[in-house]
């Protein structure tokens, strides 16, 4: 018969006559307790060993305890002192006694609380009296405490109540612990006697052992399986460009191009194409970051301005009507930072970041955008803006609906209802609310519309397009129930927040 | 977004729905666009909407919406308007104030309830439409407080006062919240509103000013005079508006008209009399105001089913129409309709805008959605596909990818990486010490400029995690830029690769040899002469080259760059063009 090292040396150890404790089996055995107790568990399954166990209390002093043992139980020093100071007849003020005894501190307390309690005076109005008949050389919990300081007992001859009393002062410690016995069976006698053999049991595979043919004569000494492995941390997208490129593999397979294109802008872009008038206040109240060095931008299509400049003025069509706002070029040339990515849509619009589109075309962007907010939990100075569109003949309300309710559907985000919105460069508009997935709240999750005919002719496009923007940032807080995107984005964030967010998919 | 408060008791009287309560009144609200927001203390509604309906600004223009809303009116209607008793003379007005216009309104018994709206309409419309003052302002006077002498001119009426120009001390009136006489620059100067409003005329060499033939009564666009202030005690009311563009200041004219007219007045023209010399581009003519022409919008019937995406038939149309206080006539055999629209309507200024109002009456969400047919064919950008290759990359290596902000300061882009800054201390070749691109007037001093690289971001997310465990091995891949004149916009940008190992055995040759990893991974040769860089230790520092291009550095980070940011141990790190692995 072949056995494991540690179960040979359990199986040998142990005595057909008596229980053996464990922890001294494995002492003899060289082995350690834990191995020692697995191996015997082991050969009990074999029916080799019988293993039995019994529940040992062992009490232990505390530090506090051991002070007291040696320096005496606090209400007895006061006894003492009370003693000395002849409060059995004349009772003494505490004051002076605490001083005769050398108590102080938390030790006061314990002494006033556990003189009156053990009979050994009263305390009343600071003023100490003793009882001349107590006799502190018969106090149990004295005596227990002096005993099992000097380990002359291990508390098992203590009454339980004083052990209570002392474990409920924090001078003692009782714990329980469980003591296992083994003792051969006849199985095992009978095994021992045909010869055992120890199997050669390895820790590590070798590539030696795997050339030399030796891993076929070895025991792979066992690990607990289940025990706490390393830590690793490894590498890992940042959920926000995780969440942006789920919105990218969406958008795509609905068969949305991306686009692409500067961040630090031109108004005429950001603003002025989307048909916003230059003195409108959401051209300040969304207030986009403006640049100082360099301020403005070296040269936009002649063309295209003079398009843009007639529609704001006088409006696009026989009944159109322009704004009643002031209109210049040196306006327009100024540069942002991007308050939308809806810049990149006019680009692409205008035919001059790809050249001339017909339709049908679907595009999009998940991109960042500035804008000159406040920063708080939900609010960041840049943040990535879903941007899509449509450009289609004769498009309606209902593609609208129809495509937004698709591209939520995809984040569970359902019901989507669509309130009439106002927009400067989109009519009609709509602002989009859907259910949250876990709430059940309804949250905003985007607006949208049909580009104006005083945006797409400027640029020379005959045709509809819709189209919509929505904060990724939002997004992910939906999808992922962040309470503050600072964790996430950017220089303030969470290190460990960022490894340890669940996987979403 | 604009918010009203609008007394809802107010609001059943004025639409005649005794009946409606709280509740409803706010669903009906809502169908407008009308949001609830909360009640104010003293128990008003407080109703947000999108800034395109000017009209509803005030109780009465809601309560005109509900009642089409409601169907209890149809189509357009225009207040009557009697001939006119008083001219506005324009002459010697300032250029950057030439236009005025006004009117009269007769008859009110205003309540404390009617005053306090006519002033929060005339707030929420300077708010608006007249930019905070700056491009129209309105004067409302108690008329009986006018003295007009008898015009003599031919055409005139028979009263005027004039709109005119005043040196900034050369007269002197009482005007509102105030006990004594004070110049116009006294105004400016120590009145409150006249210090709110000062920075509107600052530049005049002489201030607008309205005379009647008692003295000067108004300051527009600062403060009237108390001569004439209103009470619920006038009957009579002059307005008068002044501005930047007389379309504007007549429409605002005209959204007060219709507010005052619900309340039971009766609306008096007014002559606007330009002088022959006087500013602007109404020199020589007399405007009659207000102008309560409606404008027409031709819309076919084709876009309108286009739009909605569905049939509808030429009496829906009509009717929807109406119920939008429009008028729509079918015309060329019902293939198109004239839609009148009313003097009120700011918002509306292509026929696409008739089209949403019809819409909207229509009930777009009564419409289903439908998946648009046009087929087409999705893909990514290349430049968001190299990006997200070199994440796959780096996050394959154990790095965690990190997303900062592409906007910074100077001391965290430059003084805290040992940087020089290239303002101050002129280009160098090291990587990062490259003109920024500014932020003008910024709000915050954290964030005055682009980032002209990405280690100093990453440093900074190193510094603000001190207590996490080790090692942090992070990147990123994001924007960077800098002034460059070669580009249009002024600005170069890019996309950058920076990379950190933030551990106890943090080196050079660790770094370089997951760099290697990367530049392998792109079928890239990769050199490293040694080089020197202000953030990096002296000879453990060297230049990235990728098939022969310098693309970035590479190094341990100097222990002064370190301690700056609080760092315990060290720092190996790496930056390079993301372009360098097309």
């Amino acid at each position: 018969m072949k056995l494991p090292h540690a179960q040979l040396a359990v199986l040998e150890t142990a005595s057909a006559d008596e229980d053996r404790p464990i922890t001294e089996v494995a002492e003899q055995a060289d082995l350690k307790p834990e191995a020692a107790t697995r191996a015997a568990f082991e050969l009990e399954d074999e029916g080799l060993v019988a293993v039995s166990e019994e529940t040992d209390e062992s009490v232990t002093v505390t530090d506090e305890g051991e002070t007291y043992a040696d320096a005496g139980l606090p209400e007895l020093r006061l006894y003492k002192a009370a003693l000395e100071a002849g409060a059995e007849t004349e009772p003494v003020s505490l004051g002076e006694l605490l001083g005769a005894a050398g108590l102080d501190g938390p030790a006061v307390d314990i002494a006033l609380a556990n003189f009156a309690r053990k009979g050994y005076g009263d305390v009343d109005s600071g003023d100490v009296s003793a009882d001349a008949d107590a006799d502190p050389a018969t106090d149990d919990e004295r005596l227990a405490l002096e005993r099992l300081a000097a380990e002359e007992t291990g508390g098992e001859d203590i009454a339980a109540s004083v052990l209570d009393q002392l474990e409920s002062r924090g001078l003692v410690d009782r714990s329980a612990s469980t003591i296992r016995y083994v003792q051969l069976t006849d199985d095992g006698v009978t095994a021992l006697m045909g010869g055992v053999e120890a199997a050669e049991t390895v820790d590590q595979l070798t590539p030696e052992m795997l050339t030399s043919g030796e891993w076929e004569d070895v025991e792979f000494a066992e690990y607990n399986v289940e025990a706490d492995a390393e830590q690793f941390q490894g590498g890992r997208e940042h959920i926000l460009r995780q969440t942006a490129n789920r919105v990218k593999d969406v958008l795509v397979g609905m068969g949305f191009q991306e686009m692409e294109g500067p961040h630090a802008d031109a108004q005429f872009w950001i603003n002025d194409c989307l048909f916003m008038p230059q003195d409108h206040p959401a051209r300040t109240h969304w207030d986009q970051f403006a640049l100082e060095t360099p301020d403005e931008i070296g040269s936009l299509p002649d063309d295209l301005v003079e398009n843009v400049r007639s529609a704001h003025k006088e409006g696009v069509g026989e009944d159109g009507e322009g704004y009643h706002s002031p209109w210049t070029e040196e306006t327009a040339s100024r540069l942002d930072l991007r308050g939308h990515t809806t810049s990149l849509s006019m680009r692409y619009l205008s035919g001059h970041q790809v050249g001339e589109l017909e339709p049908p075309q679907r595009y999009f962007s998940v991109e960042k955008v500035y804008r000159n907010d406040t920063l708080d939990p939900t609010h960041l100075l840049e943040f990535f803006q879903i941007e899509g569109w449509v450009m289609a003949e004769d498009l309606s309300v209902r593609d609208l609906f129809g495509t937004f309710t698709e591209f939520y559907e995809q984040f569970g985000i359902t019901d989507l209802e669509f309130k009439p919105h106002y927009n400067p460069y989109t009519e009609p508009s709509f602002e989009l609310f859907g259910t949250h997935p876990e709430t059940g709240d309804i949250v905003e999750v985007g607006n949208s519309g049909i580009f104006r005919e005083e945006v797409l002719e400027p640029l020379g496009v005959d045709c509809d397009v819709m189209a919509w923007g929505l904060s990724l940032e939002r997004l992910l807080m939906l999808m992922y129930g962040f309470e503050d995107i600072r964790d996430v984005h950017g220089t303030l964030c969470d290190l460990e927040l960022l490894r340890d967010v669940e996987v979403v998919y | 977004m604009p918010v009203v408060d609008v007394d809802p008791d107010e609001l059943r009287d004025l639409t005649g729905h005794e009946d409606k309560d709280d509740d409803q009144l706010k669903t009906d609200l809502f169908d407008l666009g009308l949001e609830f927001e909360g009640w104010t203390e003293d128990d008003e509604m407080q109703l947000e909407f999108a800034p395109d309906r000017l009209d509803r600004l005030s109780v009465e223009g809601i309560a005109r919406s509900l009642r089409y809303h409601y169907g209890d009116d149809r189509g357009v209607y225009i207040p009557s308007v009697n001939d006119a008793d008083w001219t506005i003379a324009v002459e010697g007005q300032p250029e950057g104030r030439p236009y005025v216009t006004g009117a009269i309104v007769r008859g009110l018994d205003l309540d404390d309830a009617a005053l306090e709206s006519l002033i929060q309409l005339q707030e929420k419309l300077h708010a608006t439409m007249g930019r905070k003052r700056s491009k129209g302002a309105i004067g409302i006077h108690d008329l009986t407080m006018l003295k007009g002498s008898p015009a003599t001119d031919d055409g005139r009426a028979n009263k005027s006062v004039t709109y005119t120009s005043v040196a900034p001390a050369e007269d002197s009136f009482v005007p509102l919240d105030s006990d004594g006489e004070m110049t116009p620059a006294e105004v400016l100067d120590q009145h409150p509103t006249g210090e709110t409003y000062a920075d509107l005329v600052n530049d005049f060499d002489r201030y607008p000013a309205i005379y009647d033939d008692l003295g000067l009564f108004s300051f527009p666009p600062v403060i009237n005079g108390r001569r004439t202030e209103v009470t619920t005690d006038s009957r009579d009311l002059f307005i008068e508006l002044t501005g930047t563009d007389q379309w504007t200041v007549d429409h605002m004219l005209n959204i007060v008209l219709y507010a005052l007219s619900a309340r039971g007045g009766q609306i008096e023209r007014v002559e606007v009399d330009y002088d022959d010399d006087a500013p602007g581009e109404y020199a020589g003519q007399t405007l009659s105001r207000p102008d309560f022409a409606v404008r027409s919008k031709t819309v076919t019937h084709d876009r309108i089913e286009t739009i909605l995406g569905v049939d509808v038939d030429e009496g829906t149309v009509i009717d929807c129409a109406e119920r939008a206080g429009l008028d729509a006539t079918a015309v060329d055999d019902g293939a198109a309709y004239d839609v009148e629209v009313p003097p009120y309507r700011v918002d509306v200024l292509h026929p696409l805008d008739v089209v949403d109002d019809i819409g909207r009456a229509f009930g777009f969400n009564d419409l289903d959605p439908r998946y648009p047919e046009a087929s087409t064919v999705g893909g990514r950008h290349e430049r968001s596909r190299l990006e997200d290759a070199a994440r796959d990359a780096l996050v394959g290596l154990g790095f965690e990818d990190l997303l900062n902000f592409h906007m910074i300061n100077a001391e965290e882009n430059f003084e805290r990486m040992g940087l020089a800054d290239p303002r101050e201390d002129g280009a160098t070749d090291a990587v990062g010490a490259v003109d920024p691109v500014t932020i003008r007037e910024p709000y915050s001093e954290d964030y005055t400029m682009l980032r002209t690289w990405a280690l100093p971001s990453l440093l900074m997310v190193l510094e603000r995690n001190t207590h996490r465990a080790y090692p942090q091995d992070i990147a990123e891949i994001g924007l960077a830029a800098h002034t460059d004149d070669t580009e249009n916009t002024g600005v170069a940008e890019h996309r950058t690769v920076s990379g950190a190992l933030a551990r106890t055995d943090a080196s050079y040759e660790n770094v370089k040899g997951r760099l290697q990893a990367v530049a392998d991974a792109f079928g890239k040769t990769l050199e490293t002469p040694p080089t020197d860089h202000p953030t990096f230790i002296d000879g453990r520092t060297a230049e990235i080259v990728l098939d022969g291009d310098s693309v970035g550095v590479l190094g341990e980070v100097h222990p002064k760059v370190l301690v700056e940011h609080d760092l315990e141990l060290p720092v190996a790190a790496f930056e390079f063009r993301l372009d360098a692995l097309e």
